[in-house]
C-alpha cells in the first residue's frame, strides 16, 4: 500500500478516494458502471413479472379489465404525480450537492424522503381498501366478517373511481351487492356485469372474436359462463398486483433507507464539487424506483377503462 | 520486449510480506477486503459443498447398482438427486470458477489493484453464505424432492418438502453471483494497467467478461422466479396451476430463461481456463485470439435465445420449437471456433504434459463429446426419443464435469503455486488427472447408451437388463472419486512441506506470474506497464522451458558465488 502511495501521493488525499483506485475519475468511472449493472438487473428482476403480467393480461383481458377498474385511479394517479415530483427534488440534491451547498442538500434530500413517504402512506390506503374488501388473493388476509356484523362490501366500486354515477347505479340496482359474510377472510369478488355483458355479445356472435380462446375455455362450464372460475382469473390479476406493488413499495423502503443514509452524509457536509458519487448513485436507484412505477401504472390501473368509461 | 529480470523479478530476494502473512486474526479473514482472501474463503467453501453433493452422488450411483430400488426408497432417491442437483449447480458450479479463480487472477491479470469494488465483492461472499445456510438448513429438515428444475405444479401443489425454504436460499444465493458479476464487469472495464488494452486481456479475462453479462441479465429472472414459486405456495393462487387457470408452460419459460444461460455461466470460466492452459503449456501464442475472445461473447448473446430447447416436448408451441432447435444449432458454432482454435494452437507448440496440461488435453476430449451430443438433443426429431433419459444426464455431465470441473481443476493446478507460494506433487498430480479421466468417461460413456435403450432419469429402478452398462457407471464412480479426493490430500500436503514455488514456475509471460508468490496485498509492488501482447512467448521468457530453467538455476548459482 505504501509504495503504491509515493506515485501518486496528491490523489491519496483526496476525500472518499478508496485504495483501490488511482485517482478520482476511475472511482467515479468504477462506481458509475456498477450502479448501472445494477438497474440492468433490477430491470431483468422486474421483467420477469412484466412478463408473468403479460401473459396472463392477454389470457384472461375481461378478467383484468375488471380486476383494474377495482383499482383506485385516483390514489394511482396521485401517486405518480408525488414520485415524479420526488424524482425532480432528487434531481436537485444532485446539482446542489454538486454545488458544495450542504442547507439545500439537506432540505431537498429531506423533501424526497417526504414524498416517498407519501407515496407508501397512499399505498397502505390502498391496501387496507383491498383488505377491508376482500380482494387480498390470498384466504386469510382479508377483512374477517361474520354474519349479522358490519357490512362489507366485496369489491364494490370504490368512492374516487371515475367510474360514471350511472354505471356505479345500475351495479347497485342488479341487486348483486349486498352484506358480504367473509368468516375465513376468503377472497371476494362480486363484480360479474362486464364480463356477463361481453358472453351475451359473444353467443349473439360466435363468429366475433370478442372473447379469447382462454377466456373460452376458461370461464365456462357446460357452456355457461362459471362465475368462480371467472372469479379465479380475477384473483390472479390481484395476485400480479399485490406482487408488483409490494415489490416496488419494498424498493421505496429501501431507497428511503438510502436517503436516510444521505441526508445523515449531506448534514455532516460530505459531499461537495470533487465528491458527490454518493448522491448521483442514490439519485438513480431513486430514479429507477419511480420509472417502474410509471411503468406500473398504466398496466394496473388504466387497464381496460374503456369498457366501462364510453368505447365498446 | 521484456528482460529475464522482467519475468522474475524477485528470484533473489527476501521473503516479502503477502497476502496471506497480512494479518492472522479470523477477523483480519472475516472483515478482508482482499479479492485473494475472499477468493480463498470462496475456495474452501465451493469446495465443501462440491463434497457434500459428492456425497449425494455416491448415493445414487450405489443405489444404480441393482435394478430394484432397494438401497433407497423412491422417495428418498427423489430427494437425493435433487439435493445433488441444487447443491452441485447452484452452490458448486456456478461459484466454482468466478469466485474462486476468477475473484483471484482478474485483478492480478489486468494489474489492478483490487477488484473495483472490494466491499460488494465481501458482501457477495456473505450473501453466498446465507443462501448455502438456508439451504443446508432446509436439508437437515428434511430437504426437497421436486428435481433441481422446481417444475410446476409438482412444486407449488403437490410437493409435501422443503421447497418454499430451498427456494429462498437459491434467490439469495443469485444475488451474489449478480453481484461477483457486476464486480468483473466493472472491474474489466476501469481497472485495466496502463498499456493493458482490450485485445491484450488474456483470454480468461474475456471469459469471465462474458460470463458475467450472463449473470447480470439472467439471474434476476431465476430470482423473481423462485420468489413467484415461494408465494405461490404460500398463497395458492395458481398462476403456474393449469386447474385455476394458470399456465405451468410460463413457470418454465421463465426457470430455463434463466437456467440454459446459466449451463454457459457453468462452462464459459472454463473456456477461460482452457485458453490460458493450452497456450501456455504449447509455449505458442494462442490462435485466433479475437476469434475466441468473440466467441465469449457471442456464446453469452446466444445463450439467451435457445432457453425453449429444453421444453421441445412439454407443449411448446412446434413453430416455436422449430426456431429454438435452430438456434441451438447456431449457439454451437462459436464452441466450435474455440476447440478448432485451441486444435490449431497445439499445432507445432512445443508442448509440455505438466498435470494441469493433461486436465486441459482431458477437456479436450470430453467437452468434444458433450457438445456434439448436446446437438444430438437440439434436433428436435431425435430428442423426442431422447428426452428424460439417461442421454441427457450423460450429455450435461460431460458438459458439466467434464467441461466445467475439469477446467477448474486444471485451473486450481495450474494457478495453486501463485495462490499460495508452493509446488504440489506433480506425480500424484498427474496420477489424480488420469484417473479423474479415466473414472470420469467410464462413469458416464455407458450412460449414453443406457439413455439411448431407454432408462429414463429420476428413477430408482431400472429393468434387469440394463444392469451391466450401470455396474460400469457405479464402478466408474468410484475411480472418479478416488481421482478427486486425491488432490485435497497431496494440495492440502504442499501447504505443509511443498517446495516453494517461486514467482513463475513455468516460465510464462502473463502479467500474474510477473508479481511474487503469494502476491502481495496490493498484487504489484509498483503499477505494471504492460508493453507486450497477450500470450507473447520471446526468447527470454521461456519458448523453450528447459532452457529457460537451465539459466533460471544459473542465475540462482550466480547470484549465489557473488
Amino acid at each position: 500500500m505504501t509504495t503504491h502511495a509515493g506515485e501518486h501521493n496528491d490523489h491519496a488525499h483526496a476525500p472518499g478516494l478508496q485504495h483501490q483506485f488511482e485517482d478520482m475519475k476511475q472511482q467515479e468511472e468504477s462506481v458509475s458502471i456498477g450502479m448501472w449493472m445494477f438497474l440492468v438487473q433490477e430491470i431483468m428482476f422486474f421483467g420477469g413479472l412484466f412478463t408473468a403480467y403479460l401473459v396472463f393480461r392477454s389470457k384472461y383481458p375481461m378478467a383484468f379489465a375488471v380486476g383494474s377498474n377495482h383499482l383506485n385511479a385516483f390514489w394511482g394517479g396521485l401517486n405518480t404525480l408525488v414520485l415524479i415530483v420526488s424524482s425532480l427534488t432528487m434531481a436537485l440534491t444532485v446539482y446542489y450537492a454538486q454545488k458544495s451547498n450542504r442547507n439545500m442538500q439537506v432540505i431537498l434530500i429531506l423533501l424526497t424522503m417526504f414524498f416517498g413517504t407519501v407515496f407508501l402512506g397512499v399505498k397502505a390506503i390502498e391496501y387496507t381498501d383491498k383488505w377491508s374488501h376482500g380482494t387480498v388473493p390470498i384466504t386469510g388476509l382479508n377483512k374477517v366478517v361474520r354474519e349479522g356484523h358490519g357490512d362489507s362490501h366485496a369489491s364494490k366500486p370504490i368512492e374516487f373511481s371515475i367510474v360514471p354515477q350511472a354505471y356505479a347505479a345500475a351495479t347497485a340496482a342488479g341487486g348483486e351487492e349486498h352484506a358480504y359474510v367473509n368468516p375465513r377472510g376468503e377472497f371476494q369478488w362480486n363484480d360479474y356485469d362486464l364480463i356477463e355483458k361481453k358472453v351475451a355479445e359473444q353467443k349473439a356472435d360466435p363468429n366475433a372474436y370478442i372473447l379469447t380462446t382462454d377466456e373460452r375455455n376458461g370461464y365456462f362450464s357446460h357452456g355457461e359462463l362459471d362465475r368462480d372460475k371467472f372469479r379465479d382469473k380475477v384473483r390472479i390479476f390481484y395476485w400480479i398486483y399485490f406482487v408488483m406493488t409490494g415489490l416496488h413499495a419494498l424498493h421505496m423502503v429501501v431507497g428511503l433507507g438510502l436517503m436516510t443514509w444521505l441526508c445523515w452524509m449531506a448534514f455532516r457536509n460530505t459531499y461537495s464539487a470533487e465528491y458527490y458519487m454518493p448522491v448521483e448513485m442514490s439519485g438513480l436507484y431513486w430514479h429507477f424506483v419511480d420509472i417502474v412505477w410509471i411503468f406500473l401504472f398504466p398496466l394496473l390501473y388504466l387497464l381496460g377503462r374503456h369498457f366501462i368509461v364510453g368505447g365498446h | 520486449m521484456q528482460t529475464t529480470e522482467a519475468i522474475r523479478p524477485s528470484i533473489t530476494d527476501e521473503p516479502r510480506q503477502n497476502y496471506l502473512t497480512n494479518g492472522y486474526t479470523i477477523k483480519s479473514w472475516l472483515l478482508t477486503k482482499d479479492h485473494k482472501r475472499i477468493a480463498i474463503m470462496y475456495l474452501i467453501s465451493v469446495s465443501a459443498f462440491f463434497m457434500m453433493g459428492g456425497l449425494y452422488a455416491a448415493a445414487i450411483r450405489l443405489e444404480l447398482l441393482t435394478p430394484a430400488s432397494d438401497l433407497l426408497e423412491s422417495g428418498t432417491y427423489n430427494k437425493v438427486f435433487t439435493q445433488h442437483g441444487i447443491l452441485m449447480i447452484f452452490f458448486f458450479l456456478i461459484p466454482s470458477i468466478p469466485a474462486v479463480l476468477g475473484n483471484f487472477l482478474i485483478p492480478i491479470m489486468i494489474g489492478a489493484k483490487d477488484l473495483a469494488l472490494p466491499r460488494i465483492n465481501l458482501l457477495s461472499l456473505y450473501v453466498y453464505w446465507i443462501g448455502g445456510g438456508l439451504v443446508l438448513f432446509a436439508l437437515m429438515q428434511g430437504g426437497v424432492d421436486t428435481g433441481w428444475t422446481f417444475y410446476a405444479p409438482y412444486s407449488t401443489t403437490f410437493s409435501n418438502t422443503y421447497v418454499m425454504l430451498v427456494g429462498l436460499g437459491i434467490f439469495v444465493n443469485g444475488f451474489s453471483s449478480i453481484l461477483t458479476g457486476l464486480n468483473f464487469i466493472v472491474t474489466i472495464h476501469t481497472m485495466r494497467a496502463p498499456g493493458m488494452t482490450w485485445f491484450r486481456l488474456p483470454l480468461f479475462v474475456w471469459a469471465h467478461y462474458a460470463t458475467s453479462l450472463v449473470m447480470i441479465l439472467g439471474t434476476p429472472v431465476i430470482a423473481i422466479t423462485v420468489l413467484l414459486l415461494a408465494l405461490e405456495r404460500a398463497g395458492g393462487i395458481g398462476i403456474f396451476d393449469p386447474a385455476i387457470g394458470g399456465d405451468p408452460i410460463l413457470f418454465q419459460h421463465l426457470f430455463w430463461f434463466y437456467s440454459h444461460p446459466a449451463v454457459y455461466i457453468m462452462i464459459l470460466p472454463g473456456m477461460g481456463v482452457i485458453s490460458e492452459l493450452i497456450s501456455n503449456f504449447s509455449r505458442k501464442k494462442i490462435f485466433g485470439y479475437e476469434f475466441i475472445a468473440f466467441s465469449s461473447i457471442a456464446i453469452a448473446v446466444f445463450g439467451f435465445l435457445v432457453w425453449g430447447h429444453h421444453m421441445f416436448v412439454s407443449g411448446q408451441s412446434m413453430y416455436a420449437g422449430l426456431v429454438f432447435s435452430f438456434l441451438t444449432m447456431v449457439v454451437a458454432v462459436p464452441s466450435a471456433i474455440k476447440m478448432f482454435n485451441w486444435a490449431a494452437t497445439l499445432y507445432k507448440g512445443s508442448i509440455s504434459f505438466d498435470t494441469p496440461m493433461l486436465y486441459a488435453i482431458g477437456f479436450l476430449g470430453l467437452f468434444l463429446i458433450g457438445g456434439l451430443t448436446g446437438l444430438f438433443l437440439g434436433a428436435m426429431g431425435l430428442t423426442v426419443h431422447l428426452t428424460d433419459t439417461y442421454f441427457v444426464v450423460a450429455h450435461f455431465h460431460y458438459v458439466m464435469v467434464g467441461g466445467q470441473v475439469i477446467a477448474y481443476l486444471g485451473g486450481i493446478h495450474y494457478w495453486w503455486p501463485k495462490m499460495t507460494g508452493k509446488m504440489y506433487s506433480e506425480f500424484w498430480g498427474k496420477i489424480s488427472a488420469m484417473l479423474v479421466f479415466i473414472g470420469f468417461n467410464l462413469t458416464f460413456f455407458p450412460q449414453f447408451i443406457l439413455g439411448y435403450i431407454g432408462m429414463p432419469r429420476r428413477y430408482a429402478s431400472y429393468p434387469e437388463e440394463m444392469q451391466v452398462l450401470n455396474i460400469f457407471s457405479t464402478a466408474g464412480a468410484s475411480v472418479l472419486g478416488v481421482g478427486l479426493v486425491m488432490p485435497l490430500i497431496y494440495l492440502g500436503k504442499s501447504l505443509i512441506n511443498g517446495k516453494p514455488a517461486g514467482d513463475n514456475p513455468w516460465m510464462l509471460p502473463g502479467l500474474e506470474w510477473r508479481t511474487q508468490s503469494p502476491p502481495p496485498t496490493e498484487n504489484f509492488d509498483k503499477m505494471p506497464v504492460v508493453t507486450w501482447e497477450a500470450y507473447e512467448f520471446g526468447e527470454e521468457n521461456g519458448l523453450d522451458l528447459e532452457a529457460a530453467r537451465r539459466r533460471d538455476r544459473e542465475m540462482a548459482s550466480d547470484f549465489q558465488k557473488n
